[in-house]
């Protein structure tokens, strides 16, 4: 029979070091990200009932419930890009004979596109949606 | 020898980290533009199911939806163990990947549905 070694480790274990507390901080960026993607997924949901529906989700993402999770997600999502970025060149390892490029490339690179594309998709939107006076 | 499902959850959860660092932030500050910048709700809409009816906006909102999701699932998954909640594997396993699964089966159809 399996009798795995079990490590004693009090439950507060991350609470007493502040890395430990980031760590937990990062990990717990997943929550208000979960609940903003339901907020998509209900968005998806409504645009299929259609266009009355849709309006009503739209004004829906002005109460004040929803302005704060999307508050929360947008800290939570900016928290989780800057942390995601840092840790690619420690994954995205490009080191053999043929290609060899060096980590704060591969850093710089995936900042760079990280900016890019957050602000364009921004921009995207300002763009598309900018009022062009009364409909 | 029994297989891991690890490797397919991991892919999940990179990818979902990927397109959440590359356009979670302006995704969130484009909904919360969004219902100022409609002035025409009616036009949002058609615009709205008119692009996520074309192949390519099918795929991209299905992506956007569902790496996320399974993303946040596994975040959470190994977060209980942090936090030294424990269960059953199978229970656990079963409620966050299943629980991204059946939802991002739910958009795929909702958005075919459109």
């Amino acid at each position: 029979m399996r009798k795995p070694w079990q490590p004693r480790q009090p439950r507060d274990w991350w609470l007493h070091n502040p890395a430990y507390r980031r760590y937990m901080l990062r990990e717990a960026t997943a929550l208000p990200l979960l609940l903003y993607t339901l907020l998509l997924l209900t968005g998806v949901y409504q645009l299929t009932r259609g266009p009355v529906a849709f309006s009503a989700w739209l004004a829906w993402l002005q109460t004040p419930a929803m302005l704060l999770l999307q508050g929360v997600a947008l800290a939570a999502a900016l928290l989780h890009a800057v942390t995601w970025v840092a840790l690619v060149p420690k994954i995205l390892v490009i080191d053999s004979d043929r290609l060899r490029i060096a980590p704060r490339h591969v850093l710089r690179a995936h900042q760079l596109a990280a900016l890019g594309c957050n602000l364009g998709l921004i921009a995207a939107t300002l763009w598309l949606l900018w009022p062009v006076g009364g409909h | 020898m029994r297989r891991s499902h690890e490797p397919i959850s991991w892919s999940l959860f990179g990818a979902g980290g990927m397109v959440l660092a590359l356009i979670g932030p302006g995704m969130i500050v484009s909904t919360l533009l969004l219902p100022w910048l409609a002035q025409d709700p009616q036009a949002l809409y058609v615009s709205f199911s008119t692009g996520l009816r074309h192949p390519l906006g099918t795929c991209a909102a299905l992506a956007v939806v569902a790496l996320p999701l399974y993303h946040t699932a596994h975040r959470l998954y190994h977060g209980l163990h942090d936090l030294h909640i424990t269960g059953p594997g199978w229970l656990l396993g079963g409620f966050f990947y299943g629980g991204a699964t059946v939802l991002s089966a739910l958009c795929a159809f909702w958005l075919l549905a459109l």
